[in-house]
């Protein structure tokens, strides 16, 4: 396996389980810039920082914190968190499936794809198998850090793919968007067909280049050409006493090597 | 009630042209957390911080670099930056369509609505006829300086705009090496009855965030000064390979 | 046009620029460079095999700019195995494995002179395979004097149990790996104790070995820089080409032959130069072949 996991841990419906690690099905294309120091050209790192004391706070001194009034809040550790659904956190359990044909679009938000880990191999593609041939997708929870999610598990050229869904409850209405009533002549539906069927195609989204980041390359290219590049300095790692038997072992083989030399 | 109009632009293929308005379609709702420091409970900042001299560097000394080798970087300027970007237009361009279950969802990032504008009679007209037809306009616009790619669909009386990954975005299942295996028509069989029984009709509606309300019945909890239990979660034991087929029917069995 | 297509097991690759001379003061051709890959094959690829590519492009030749490409080309052909791995800062990218001679010689139809691979496999991503050392002179310092700290690190290793290989960096410095091949091993562990080597030798021998990093701490001395030993980090792979002047190649040799060239004064015998690293392995087979199989334990961890 190529891939690095996100999370890890089970997936099952009715009495099969199958041992699988979350992994990210989607990388960002955008052209990414680091910001720099523009004294020395060092990137500079988002971080957080104390205000008060005003001082940089390592990760192990961050909590989570809810606001419940101005600058009085409530704080919750990771630990606390898990245990709110444990088995939710550690199972994604496929309690029904579903045709993919009912599932209106607008519910998807973000894809990942789901890869067997040790042992699970057999079983996964079962499971990714039987969903094709039936064209279905099991529905299911699953939490994943602070959130709980409402996933759609299906299956994509021989992978389990798992889609985080929207609630009902945020996607807006919008009956107040609506057209008003009207009456479309048929000639008026059928010129609009014709013109649809003109421009009947398979779905290849391949062909759609990120015009943007051509642009940006080609803009990158000029650049190093003209003005050539900058060199941020050499960050020296943080000096620290090596574990105290190493270095004596060192000491006392180097002793050795000297007396031959 | 949908979200404000955000944009303003008409649809355009052939000799149609289809003023529309765009709105959000999708509100999250989550509970925010902030990041405290732990000591004296401060709320935290975010800063950028030089990873040489350590220290907070403000917007006026900030520049943009595209990283090459380990510290090398060619530096441009927001101008020639914004000159990639792509021209100011107001049309959503549709090069195609395609059959709707063409379009997989892993391509589907954020969705919109969009409402009539007017005149609003060749909206209703589309609206009629993509559903009639079963398919999606593929089309490109450019909103807010970004060029997008997106699927125009109708659906009840209303066309929405979902944009779409490029595919050079959407990882390949090719990287995932996964294996191939053989399966029984037996395995298979009884996976698909099993699947069909297991099988109901759509209905989101029934699935609320539980999450939240637990979220907030420990934060209550808390404001109260009462302890919390911490759960270990439990892990199943996954299903050995040669055991496939007897859990399939077992669970057939259960269901059926 | 100078396009031919060329079939490597049953795959086509469109090759250009054949007679295009990217080394122009030696002369040696894509074309060439191609046939070098395509002959020193066999051995340089169980090197690349599963392990994310960097390359360092050089479409115009040694003497243009060159551009390290992390991100494997999209407009790759289908049969281009590819790893994602992911990034320090959380995210995740895609890069090129070179598992077959097909792949190779489209990566060199790119002009990727230079092969840079991490010392992990794309799989596991923070277990490094080895421990190295990457000896790095400072002006006036060559590379015969990191043949000498070369030779004592091989002898400090020996006295921990740890066999080691050296390999020239096909530039100025030479590179030295303690493989290790366990599943348990980690990036920290191999930092650890390579930064502990490195600044017990620089205590030992304070005129020829520095540890730091720091530019005005390595004049005339050989730097041990025990910082690549990271996951985000890549060494040039052994028997990859280097963008000097002449075709050089990083080429592993053999202690008795590292001790009778040390012991000279000619610091060019030590480097390899492509004709010369295509007779060698056909005589010696590959000498870094331990490298990828000797399993070994870094002890006092």
């Amino acid at each position: 396996m190529a891939v690095q996991g996100i999370w890890s841990g089970t997936i099952s419906f009715s009495l099969v389980a199958i041992p699988v690690q979350l992994v990210r099905a989607v990388e960002p294309g955008r052209v990414s810039f680091r910001t720099l120091h523009r004294k020395d050209y060092s990137p500079l790192v988002r971080t957080m920082f104390c205000p008060e004391e005003e001082v940089i706070v390592p990760a192990d001194e961050i909590i989570r914190g809810y606001e419940i009034g101005p600058e009085h809040y409530l704080t919750i550790t990771d630990e606390e968190l898990a245990s709110l659904s444990p088995e939710r956190s550690r199972t994604i359990e496929i309690v029904e499936f579903i045709d993919m044909d009912e599932i209106d679009p607008i519910y998807f938000d973000h894809p990942y794809y789901l890869v067997p880990t040790k042992g699970g191999e057999k079983s996964y593609r079962l499971l990714v198998e039987v969903m094709r041939r039936t064209n279905k997708a099991g529905l299911a929870k699953f939490v994943l850090r602070e959130r709980e999610y409402l996933v759609a598990v299906k299956s994509t050229e021989g992978a389990l793919v798992l889609i985080t869904l929207h609630y009902s409850e945020e996607i807006l209405a919008h009956e107040d968007i609506s057209p008003p009533e009207a009456k479309i002549e048929a000639d008026e539906t059928s010129r609009i067909k014709e013109s649809i069927k003109k421009m009947l195609a398979d779905f290849n989204p391949g062909q759609y280049a990120d015009e943007r980041r051509k642009k940006i390359m080609a803009l990158l290219e000029a650049k190093a050409k003209e003005k050539g590049l900058v060199e941020a300095p050499e960050v020296e790692e943080e000096e620290g006493e090596g574990p105290a038997d190493l270095i004596a072992a060192l000491e006392e083989s180097m002793r050795k090597v000297k007396k031959k030399q | 009630m949908a979200g404000g109009t955000i944009w303003k632009g008409y649809i355009h293929f052939g000799d149609m042209n289809v003023p529309v308005k765009l709105h959000t379609a999708v509100k999250e709702s989550r509970i925010q957390f902030h990041l405290l420091h732990q000591r004296d409970g401060v709320k935290l900042q975010q800063r950028m911080i030089c990873a040489y001299e350590k220290v907070p560097v403000p917007m006026a000394e900030q520049a943009k670099g595209f990283p090459l080798e380990d510290r090398k970087y060619i530096l441009v300027d927001p101008e020639e930056l914004e000159q990639t970007e792509p021209e100011k237009s107001r049309m959503i361009e549709v090069h195609e369509f395609v059959k709707t279950e063409e379009v997989d969802p892993i391509f589907l990032d954020r969705a919109y609505y969009l409402e009539p504008d007017t005149p609003a009679k060749g909206y209703i007209a589309l609206v009629g006829a993509l559903q009639e037809m079963g398919v999606e306009g593929i089309c490109t616009w450019t909103m807010r300086k970004r060029a997008y790619l997106g699927a125009l669909q109708s659906r009840g009386k209303i066309l929405r705009l979902i944009t779409l990954r490029y595919a050079d975005e959407v990882i390949s299942v090719k990287s995932l090496e996964l294996q191939e295996f053989s399966l029984s028509e037996k395995e298979l069989k009884v996976g698909s009855d099993l699947i069909n029984q297991l099988t109901v009709p759509f209905e989101p509606q029934k699935f609320e965030n539980e999450h939240q309300q637990k979220l907030q019945n420990l934060l209550d909890k808390k404001a109260r000064g009462e302890k919390i239990a911490l759960l270990r979660p439990k892990r199943l034991k996954p299903t050995a390979p040669d055991k496939l087929l007897e859990a399939l029917e077992a669970s057939l069995k259960k269901v059926a | 046009m100078n396009q031919k297509i060329v079939e490597i097991s049953g795959k086509r690759l469109s090759i250009a620029n054949l007679e295009k001379d990217l080394y122009p003061s030696f002369g040696f051709t894509k074309a060439q460079i191609l046939e070098y890959y395509r002959r020193i094959g066999k051995f340089i690829l169980p090197h690349l095999r599963d392990r994310a590519l960097t390359l360092k492009r050089y479409p115009d030749g040694v003497d243009q700019d060159s551009f390290f490409e992390k991100r494997c080309p999209s407009h790759r052909p289908a049969w281009v195995k590819t790893a994602a791995v992911r990034l320090e800062d959380g995210g995740q990218m895609t890069f090129c494995l070179a598992n077959d001679l097909e792949t190779l010689m489209w990566v060199e139809n790119l002009a990727a002179l230079e092969l840079h691979v991490p010392l992990a496999r794309a799989g596991s991503p923070e277990t490094p395979d080895s421990m190295v050392f990457d000896l790095d002179p400072g002006d006036p310092a060559n590379i015969l004097d990191c043949a000498r700290v070369a030779l004592i690190l091989r002898d400090l290793l020996i006295q921990l149990q740890l066999t080691s290989y050296v390999k020239t960096s096909g530039k100025k410095g030479l590179h030295l790996y303690v493989p290790l091949n366990r599943q348990e091993t980690t990036f920290g562990d191999t930092k650890k104790f390579s930064k502990a080597v490195a600044v017990v030798l620089q205590k030992n021998y304070p005129d020829l070995v520095t540890a730091r990093m720091a530019k005005e701490y390595r004049k005339g001395k050989v730097f041990i820089n025990w910082s690549q030993n990271d996951s985000g980090k890549t060494m040039i792979c052994v028997y990859s080409l280097r963008a000097r002047e002449k075709p050089m190649v990083s080429f592993p040799l053999a202690w008795r032959e590292l001790e009778s060239l040390a012991g000279r004064d000619d610091p060019e015998k030590l480097q390899v130069l492509y004709s010369e690293a295509l007779s060698r392995v056909e005589k010696q087979g590959d000498l870094f072949q331990e490298v990828l199989e000797k399993k070994q334990q870094l002890p006092h961890l």
